[in-house]
């Protein structure tokens, strides 16, 4: 039986065969943009699929005319990442196509797009939706969440569901430790009640990591699927997607909702194809939720110019204060420790949260400097340890430091978010230095009393000259805790 | 026909994506020594084999094999980025290019290479400019790193002579990415020893 779709011709007239449909391709494809040679199912089935009009293939890289003046040229786009910068395109002698082929190098590490493979979407009958199975779905089986919210956590959170119901892009703007995960729940519930379809970006692994669980823990009854570089991908349809914003390339208008968490964190707002990724991810008239502490100027300008809505948590959960920090001069670190020697006032405060027993964290602007100064922390004591982005134990010694089996941290920025852990004090080396952008600094120091048990401690800049950042930080984080909050 | 392709500048190293660099120096001028394609930091990371480090007789390796030369061959190899061909282009040409023997490389069944869309060890010698002829043929499909220790070593000839070729008195060096037990560079060796050739010695790229 073949069936020849035409444009013209809306799918739902038709008398669809179902039992010829391979259910477990159609809920994994289903929104999926993937390349052929890489789905997990037998050419056979796919090719069926394919004649039967179910899916529909194209090419991984297309070629459009520019539109200049002048030189009349042509360039690449990666229907994949649409990637369109030349300097991530690469030309060889393709041995399967027999001529010049062109590949993409910016989504690579994702399997390769190339002029001659191709990219495969589910254009057939959707998945019939868990409504006509069970008309009234259970709130209280599918959300299991017994927390308690502040009057500001409630109202934002409400409004949270206010504009996802207007389809509105939305803003919510919640210092560091004023439980913005939690506030997001009850609007994931609502839109899982109407059987929408949610995903919930961010761009750190890291934070898909730690999201994952607490989601699976709040919602049982429902599959959820954790999407990051190297993450099991099952067969399955997943209602709630939680994914690193790159892994968004392989989605197309799919999403109800979509919640962009930490929607400062780099490489999002640097990277201009992971904005675009998201904008292809959701259906064209899905609203966007962003989430984070130190939203930027360019962001805040964007939704209101969309007229979305605006929420704001300046008071952490259990209600203190945030930390303010301490300026401490440290002039010529870089050549003391090059030397071989911890200066004076980092080597006291070290000393200090050793014999305090206080897990603590200690900001590095580049890695090679902390390398060199691992050893030298080390004297102290064995156990301090150091992590990057690089490093694969970086879970693990993050974990330890949690359990107190390690005394203290050298880190990179990449635990500048999405990090909690009791009673830690945190101290930058080098605070003046350009990595530490006043939402960095703002960010590292949300590290910092977190817990309501403990919502003190000490948050130190040591620096070689005071930055116009750090002084925003301060002054940032000053105006945030002046603020009249209702309680 | 063939299509004006769009162009193509190299200005950001290949592995970590930083821009490179772009100076043009007299050096550069003069001597037509190709830039570089990676950053100098993603390079000092590879660790070049010593004379005394070589493991095998005959062979020549020029890196050893560490972290960042396994991802550095999963992104050529298996990721199939054809363009990482180009990094080691001056290494490979310093060792190569005053070679008088007839360069080798070893070949890639047909349908591996329809598969992998690219022979990965040609595009290593035609990126650093060294001229080269196929003399072999592989006669199964089947990978050296899919077998254990035991298997390889046990194994049949996998490789035949290409029709119509004829083996000189002279010496051959065959061309492989990566030696591991050294099979197949013995089995390469002994075929091309027993139709004649007078030497055979091998260089790669990496020891595992």
């Amino acid at each position: 039986m073949h069936f020849k779709l035409n444009k013209s011709q809306p799918l739902k007239n038709l008398y669809v065969p179902h039992h010829l449909i391979n259910d477990q391709l159609r809920d994994f494809l289903m929104g999926r943009l993937w390349l052929y040679e890489h789905l997990p199912f037998l050419k056979e089935t796919i090719h069926q699929h394919i004649k039967m009009g179910y899916i529909q293939t194209i090419p991984g890289i297309r070629m459009i005319p520019t539109t200049h003046k002048l030189f009349s040229n042509k360039k690449y786009i990666c229907n994949r990442c649409h990637n369109e910068n030349p300097e991530f395109f690469a030309h060889f002698n393709c041995a399967k196509c027999q001529q010049i082929c062109v590949y993409c190098r910016h989504c690579i590490k994702m399997g390769r797009v190339s002029n001659c493979s191709s990219l495969v979407k589910w254009i057939g009958p959707q998945r019939k939706n868990l409504s006509s199975y069970h008309p009234k779905l259970n709130r209280s089986h599918l959300f299991r969440w017994k927390g308690v919210f502040t009057p500001q956590q409630q109202k934002a959170s409400e409004e949270l569901i206010d504009s996802v119901k207007k389809n509105l892009v939305h803003l919510l703007h919640a210092v560091c430790g004023s439980g913005k995960t939690e506030i997001l729940f009850p609007v994931v519930a609502e839109c899982l009640m109407q059987h929408k379809r949610v995903c919930v970006a961010t761009p750190r692994t890291d934070v898909v990591l730690e999201l994952a669980p607490r989601f699976q823990k709040v919602f049982p009854n429902i599959f959820i699927q954790a999407l990051y570089g190297g993450a099991t991908v099952e067969k399955r349809y997943s209602p709630l997607i939680i994914a690193t914003t790159h892994q968004l390339y392989r989605f197309e208008e799919v999403f109800d909702v979509v919640i962009v968490d930490e929607a400062d964190a780099f490489p999002y707002t640097f990277d201009e194809t992971l904005q675009q990724a998201v904008e292809k991810a959701k259906k064209p008239d899905a609203p966007i939720l962003y989430v984070t502490a130190t939203p930027s100027d360019e962001l805040k300008e964007k939704v209101e110019k969309l007229k979305g809505g605006y929420s704001f948590i300046p008071r952490r959960y259990h209600g203190h204060p945030l930390l303010v920090p301490r300026y401490v001069s440290l002039f010529n670190y870089q050549k003391q420790i090059t030397k071989g020697k911890i200066p004076k006032k980092l080597r006291d405060w070290t000393s200090l949260r050793l014999t305090n027993e206080e897990p603590f964290l200690l900001f590095f602007p580049t890695i090679e400097l902390m390398e060199k100064a691992v050893p030298l922390f080390q004297k102290l004591h064995p156990a301090i340890e150091a992590v990057h982005a690089d490093d694969p134990n970086r879970k693990e010694k993050v974990a330890a430091l949690r359990e107190k089996k390690v005394p203290g941290l050298l880190t990179t920025t990449i635990l500048e978010r999405g990090v909690t852990i009791p009673k830690v004090q945190v101290a930058i080396v080098g605070a003046e230095s350009g990595i530490f952008t006043a939402s960095a600094l703002i960010q590292i120091g949300g590290r910092v009393g977190r817990s309501a048990d403990c919502p003190t401690g000490d948050l130190v800049f040591f620096h070689h000259g005071i930055t116009f950042e750090m002084d925003e930080a301060r002054k940032e984080i000053m105006m945030l805790n002046d603020m009249e909050v209702l309680m | 026909m063939r299509e004006k392709l769009p162009q193509m500048t190299i200005t950001r190293c290949y592995l970590c994506a930083t821009p490179l660099p772009n100076k043009l120096t007299w050096c550069k001028l003069l001597t037509q020594t190709k830039a570089p394609v990676v950053c100098e930091k993603c390079l000092r990371k590879f660790e070049p084999v010593t004379c005394q480090q070589q493991k095998y007789k005959d062979v020549t390796a020029i890196y050893h094999y560490n972290e960042p030369m396994k991802d550095f061959l999963h992104q050529y190899k298996f990721m199939r980025d054809v363009v990482l061909s180009k990094v080691f282009r001056e290494q490979i040409s310093q060792h190569l290019k005053d070679e008088k023997a007839t360069i080798v490389p070893i070949p890639m069944h047909p349908e591996k290479l329809k598969e992998r869309t690219f022979a990965h060890i040609d595009e290593l010698l035609n990126a650093a400019n060294i001229p080269f002829t196929h003399l072999l043929e592989k006669k199964l499909p089947t990978t050296q790193s899919s077998k254990s220790k035991r298997e390889r070593e046990q194994s049949d000839q996998l490789f035949r002579l290409k029709q119509h070729v004829t083996i000189e008195k002279i010496h051959y060096v065959l061309v492989d990415d990566i030696i591991t037990t050294g099979t197949t560079i013995r089995h390469a060796k002994s075929l091309l020893l027993e139709a004649g050739a007078e030497k055979v010695t091998a260089f790669t790229l990496i020891q595992g």
